[in-house]
């Protein structure tokens, strides 16, 4: 497998209530750069997602990571901890944010005097300091986002997993994340972006994979894509986007 | 009427004195249904948390099951360990009959089924990002378990309340495998019945008394952990 290749899965097969989800013959995260999946309703996004990320182990197929075989039946939890999820409607476990942000570095025994530190410099980088001790379940939908995006970054993971972290966003909130986003993210870091969102994608993209009825329609670099090809699950044409 | 309202004043004097006697019975109550509520919970969290979250071929069967034995009269629970534990039963050389550890294990019985349902209906009710979460922030079996009991905890909290609320209420398990000695085994409900039947009237209001508030302050705490913080919440 080529260095650039991150992430690799073959003959993936998801099958939900005898319904085929997701059908893929084989799909590559790229190293180092935002790997964007699109599609429309149903396109099997986050499934893949899912997969990729080690969240979802159900599945047919085989995953590779740097060209490894990743074992289903095992935990995975040094690979996993290389991982991290932004989702759409993040999930904020009981107590404040300042707890919720450092939960992965506690998972990891990480020192306190390191997770107080870390904690504090990701929320300042977010404007979050203000929101710490303050209850997870008090905070605006913007708020909750920006507290997940801080608990999926503080761990510093390889591969950062967004699952179109914006669409329940009001338009101020989507305005921080796109002008943030590029800026939280080191260079060492590769991201894989489900997302509608044309700006992220002008902004972003390295890669582009379009999904249709969980089939891979077309992988493509976003300076070399036929855009004529893209356009479901997208209601404008893919030229706009650049 | 000055029948009632004798005993009531001498019920309440009984309280207020801290008459020797009444704080045995009610002593001996506590110890033995906390006993018996902290080992049923040991054996219902994981058990509950198994059945919710697993799949498995049986699921449906042991879900049956389970709500069946929620309705189990106490005195059939009783004739099951006395049968166990009597002379001739299978633990007879133990000698349990008649003490306080063989109510605990009728008692133990009578609420696992109890604490067992309320606490997979909790985690069945959690939402599925809780798990997605903890996986995606590189949680191990181990600290997804911890972190799944934390968000859970009121629930299993008003869970566990409620089974040693039964068990403090509970008559038939306690007198069949206790059989009322006194300092021993003798219970708030099985001396009530006694000391009603003996004519001490003032006696077992009083011990009925202290279990009415016993079981006021259970439902508080048990409303207020369930509902309350919900109820707050909207």
């Amino acid at each position: 497998m080529p260095e650039d290749k991150i992430i690799e899965v073959k003959k993936i097969k998801k099958v939900c209530r005898d319904k085929t989800i997701l059908d893929i013959d084989q799909f590559s995260v790229l190293k180092n750069k935002f790997n964007f999946i699109i599609g429309g309703n149903g396109s099997g996004k986050t499934s893949l997602l899912n997969i990729l990320s080690l969240v979802d182990q159900d599945y047919q197929g085989e995953l590779f990571y740097k060209g490894r075989l990743v074992k289903k039946d095992q935990q995975n939890l040094e690979l996993r901890r290389k991982l991290s999820v932004i989702w759409q409607d993040p999930y904020l476990y009981r107590g404040n944010v300042f707890y919720n942000i450092a939960l992965p570095l506690k998972l990891r025994d990480i020192d306190q005097e390191i997770i107080n530190k870390k904690v504090k410099e990701i929320a300042s980088r977010l404007e979050i300091t203000d929101l710490l001790e303050q209850s997870a379940h008090t905070l605006s939908g913007g708020e909750r986002q920006k507290t997940s995006i801080a608990r999926a970054l503080i761990s510093d993971p390889e591969i950062l997993f967004v699952d179109e972290a914006t669409t329940n966003l009001d338009e101020e909130s989507i305005q921080f994340f796109n002008s943030h986003f590029a800026d939280l993210v080191t260079d060492e870091m590769t991201v894989v972006m489900v997302s509608h969102d044309r700006r992220q994608i002008k902004q972003l993209a390295d890669q582009i994979t379009l999904l249709k009825a969980g089939e891979v329609e077309i992988t493509k670099a976003i300076n070399n894509f036929n855009f004529e090809l893209f356009g479901a699950g997208i209601e404008s044409p893919i030229a706009e986007l650049v | 009427m000055d029948y009632y309202t004798d005993a009531i004043i001498r019920a309440l004097q009984l309280i207020i004195n801290l008459d020797p006697e009444v704080i045995q019975v009610v002593t001996t109550s506590l110890k033995i249904s906390i006993s018996s509520t902290l080992i049923a919970s040991i054996i219902s969290i994981p058990l509950a948390i198994l059945i919710a979250r697993n799949k498995f071929k049986s699921k449906k069967f042991i879900n049956i099951i389970l709500n069946t034995l929620l309705s189990l009269p106490t005195v059939v629970i009783g004739i099951f360990v006395y049968s166990l534990i009597s002379r001739r039963g299978v633990l007879g050389e133990l000698d349990l009959l008649f003490t306080p550890i063989g109510i605990i294990m009728g008692q133990v019985i009578l609420i696992i089924p109890l604490i067992t349902a309320l606490i997979r209906n909790v985690i069945f009710s959690m939402d599925e990002k809780l798990y997605k979460t903890a996986t995606s922030m590189g949680a191990s079996r181990s600290q997804k378990f911890k972190l799944l009991i934390l968000e859970a905890r009121y629930g299993i909290i008003g869970a566990v309340i409620a089974g040693f609320g039964r068990v403090l209420g509970e008559i038939g398990v306690s007198m069949m495998l206790g059989g009322n000695i006194k300092g021993v085994t003798r219970t708030i409900t099985t001396a009530m019945s006694l000391e009603t039947n003996k004519g001490r009237f003032a006696f077992a209001l009083a011990l009925g008394i202290i279990l009415l508030s016993l079981s006021f302050l259970i439902n508080f705490v048990t409303y207020f952990l369930q509902e309350g913080k919900n109820y707050a919440r909207r």
